[in-house]
């Protein structure tokens, strides 16, 4: 053998480390690296006493407690509407399920600050329903959580009933064969899909913490708040802003350590990906009440949005439509379309090394998770500070700052949505091929990527609608003159005409509903 | 270009100017929660690389912040010499232009013409309770009005205001936006604001009633917008935006879109509108007022629960 083809064997036999490392050292430099640049703020002039100082305060703990205290409501709501509701959505004989589950879904792929603008719109002054006891409760933490839960229960809903087409029939037939249908789903059902209801408590209680806009718009002081005290306030203190999203990535950790812990080795095996036929649960007489309440669930959150058409149609808001929107709506477009593209490249790597316990795949796992609960505005000045340099202002720059900044915080989406997708996959195929000789790459071209293709796909999906639906991340990078719609939406709020900024809305409303409508429809033609 | 001033009022001037010089303008706009202190912030962490080349500010006091930082390029527009002298720094580093008046709204529905409130110090009074509202001190155009309360007062005096302001249920908004919609709806009887969202208010035919605060006594608070030239990369464009904003058109237009109050003799007042000249206004030194700005952020954080 040549000698340098010794090399080029090893490398072909280390195909898979060595690209879990390149993924890792990429989603490293993307989450990590910006909060390395941020720490070392702190070692400037007065930024580390401050930030001791800051982060001894007792008002610092009262204020962290309380948003812990709002988003444990936030989760316990969410589940305690999600839970029944996914069980009914997803396993039941209620009437239009599956429309209903989508129409329930939709609103999470709003951004949060659009529904809590669409719900003043209905209860506020001026609104269709408005009235003293609900202003007061809206603009309050008790209405911060309410309008939160209501936005992120659908996480819940979803993750249950797709985790329930993953059930064994076999098991729920049992059951049925010595209980009714409540006990079955309650002592069968929900504890088969517990790993999906510990991802779903993780993913809403961490947006439900990290949320700014909602209790911002609504008065609600919240920890994320007082970092972005820091950098939006008039004496901007990065280091201190990094010292105080500290205890949020305890949160983080305590958070991965909780999910770990209620979904044991089944982490990543909760959605049903693949097609299954099961038979509906009967609900026999509890069936009128159970359809009322699933089509409540499902049409309660189109009221805020039919509030901004409302308004938008009233105030001839779509007539003056196309003076106000721009390019944003195209810029929005561009950026979660390549942003999701990049998370996905990341996922397939990452996410199958998570998915078969490939060693490091768990820790880059959590550090997208990390990336996930931060606050927006602390990645985002760890990125000004990472990127914006002379030699790289073909990124800070460009649209591709938006990119980068999406994949590191949207990544944990897709991530994890493949590592599912690949822990349902027998394991059987990728050994058989590798025993044939077939090296990583080859395996990932031939086998991973074709057999996991409807997952992947979902992954690429859910990663572009997030981004689509981001505010926070990009309000803080976005090139100028290439604002994202939300930014445009957010800047005109300001004094802008008020059915203009409620067109704009229902705008960005369509296009992630155009969106998650032609991808669904990709996915659903791929099933058959 | 970094811009706090509201981007329905600016674009349209922007795009006169791209019409008229062939320089395409590439804006970030700030939003109303963070209003001046995001993009002046976005400026401070860019500092390493700039990026931006023009801040068109709400205000003249946050841009002393970038002044101290070194991060102006100062320029001495020609169209600068029509502002009067206390509207513009001598060296150029910053220009005043059209400019805001932080006034009462106050809803007719719910206030009498002889209740009608006269000073700032009304928001703290116990018959209002729980009835006016401003913007969260800690951002936008309400810092630098009560740092210009401490500087007026002392920092007792104003500390001692905000307290019981608190004490008196005054609602604390995200934004001064959100106290015209607050007043424009009833929800409170009055809020502190700035003229821009009074014309927003009347426009749409809102019942309110437009107060210029403290006239009989210490005056009130005028803010001009503020023409600033960075550091960025483009210094020869810099420049003829610099001059194109400053200039008699892009002032009278902010006048007339935005009803902001002509600081240049040359442009004229919006219908029904008056001149900077026309009120009594609180003697201020805007240098002096950053430094208070500043010196009272741990305190208005604290109070402020953050």
């Amino acid at each position: 053998m040549a000698p340098g083809m010794g090399w080029a064997v090893a490398l072909r036999r280390r195909e898979e480390a060595l690209l879990l490392v390149a993924a890792g050292v990429v989603l490293a430099a993307l989450a990590f690296l910006p909060l390395v640049f941020l720490g070392g703020e702190l070692a400037k002039g007065e930024a580390l006493r401050q930030a001791v100082r800051a982060l001894s305060a007792p008002r610092t703990w009262g204020l962290f407690l309380s948003s812990v205290g709002i988003a444990s409501a936030v989760t316990i709501l969410s589940l305690g509407i999600g839970l029944p509701l996914g069980v009914l959505l997803g396993r039941s004989d209620v009437p239009l399920r599956r429309v209903a589950l989508w129409l329930h879904a939709f609103p999470l792929f709003v951004p949060p600050f659009l529904l809590a603008l669409g719900w003043f719109h209905l209860l506020g002054g001026g609104g269709l329903a408005r009235s003293e006891l609900g202003i007061r409760v809206l603009f309050s933490a008790p209405g911060a959580i309410l309008v939160l839960a209501l936005a992120l229960t659908p996480i819940v809903t979803s993750l249950v009933a797709v985790g329930l087409q993953a059930v064994d029939p076999s098991l729920e037939e049992a059951a049925l064969l010595v209980a009714g249908p409540r006990r079955a789903a309650a002592r069968i059902l929900l504890p088969l899909v517990r790993p999906a209801i510990a991802l779903a408590a993780l993913v809403v209680f961490s947006l439900a913490f990290s949320e700014l806009g909602v209790p911002m718009f609504l008065r609600v002081a919240v920890y994320p708040g007082m970092v972005f005290s820091r950098l939006g306030g008039v004496d901007y203190a990065p280091g201190e802003a990094f010292a105080l999203a500290l205890p949020l990535f305890v949160v983080a950790v305590g958070l991965l350590a909780f999910e770990r812990r209620a979904a044991g080795r089944r982490s990543f095996a909760v959605l049903g990906l693949r097609s299954r036929e099961v038979p509906d649960l009967r609900l026999g007489r509890w069936r009128p009440a159970a359809t009322v309440f699933a089509a409540a669930a499902a049409l309660l959150p189109f009221a805020p949005i039919s509030a901004l058409a409302l308004r938008a149609a009233g105030g001839h808001g779509f007539v003056e439509l196309p003076q106000w929107i721009g390019s944003s709506a195209w810029n929005s477009l561009f950026d979660a379309l390549v942003a999701g593209t990049f998370v996905l490249a990341l996922a397939v790597v990452i996410g199958h090394a998570a998915a078969r316990r490939r060693r490091g795949g768990a820790g880059l796992d959590a550090l997208a998770v990390l990336a996930f609960v931060m606050p927006a505005s602390v990645l985002g000045v760890g990125l000004i500070a990472t990127w914006n340099r002379p030699s790289l202002q073909a990124v800070y720059g460009t649209s591709a700052i938006i990119a980068l900044a999406f994949a590191a915080r949207y990544g944990a989406v897709g991530l994890r949505t493949a590592a599912v997708s690949f822990s349902q996959g027998s394991e059987h195929y990728e050994e058989a091929a590798a025993i044939g000789g077939a090296r990583f790459l080859r395996r990932l071209g031939r086998i991973l990527v074709p057999i996991h293709a409807r997952g992947l796909a979902a992954a690429w999906l859910l990663a572009v609608v997030f981004c689509l639906r981001d505010l926070e991340t990009a309000v803080l990078l976005y090139p100028a003159g290439q604002e994202p719609l939300t930014v445009r939406i957010f800047t005109l709020e300001a004094n802008g005409p008020e059915a203009v900024v409620a067109a704009l809305s229902c705008v960005q409303v369509a296009m992630i509903a155009i969106v998650l409508a032609l991808g669904s429809a990709v996915l659903f033609r791929r099933k058959r | 270009m970094y811009l706090s001033i509201d981007q329905v009022f600016t674009e349209p001037i922007l795009r006169d100017f791209e019409r008229q010089s062939g320089v395409k303008v590439r804006a970030v706009f700030d939003t109303e929660e963070t209003k001046s202190t995001g993009v002046l912030n976005r400026i401070i962490a860019e500092a390493r690389s700039p990026q931006a080349d023009v801040f068109w500010s709400g205000d003249p006091v946050r841009p002393q912040l970038l002044v101290k930082r070194g991060l102006v390029r100062a320029y001495v527009s020609p169209e600068a010499a029509a502002i009067p002298p206390g509207f513009k720094a001598a060296d150029g580093a910053w220009t005043g232009g059209a400019a805001r008046a932080r006034l009462l709204l106050v809803n007719k529905t719910r206030v009498k013409p002889d209740d009608m409130p006269r000073s700032v110090r009304d928001l703290a009074d116990p018959k209002w309770k729980g009835q006016t509202a401003i913007a969260n001190p800690l951002f936008g155009t309400t810092t630098m009005h009560v740092a210009a309360l401490a500087d007026a007062w002392g920092d007792d005096a104003l500390k001692a205001f905000l307290t019981q302001l608190k004490a008196n249920g005054c609602r604390i908004a995200s934004s001064n936006g959100e106290v015209k919609r607050l007043v424009a709806s009833g929800e409170v009887a009055f809020g502190l604001a700035d003229s821009d969202d009074a014309a927003e208010a009347l426009h749409d035919g809102a019942p309110i009633e437009v107060v210029f605060p403290d006239k009989d006594e210490m005056g009130t608070l005028l803010m001009p917008t503020a023409v600033v030239p960075l550091a960025g990369p483009h210094a020869e464009e810099m420049r003829r935006l610099v001059d194109y904003l400053l200039s008699v058109p892009a002032e009278q237009k902010l006048v007339d879109v935005a009803a902001h109050l002509p600081l240049r003799a040359d442009v004229k007042p919006a219908p029904g509108g008056k001149r900077a000249s026309d009120i009594k206004t609180m003697q201020v030194d805007y240098s002096r007022i950053a430094d208070t700005m500043e010196r009272l952020q741990p305190w208005l954080r604290e109070w402020a629960g953050l």
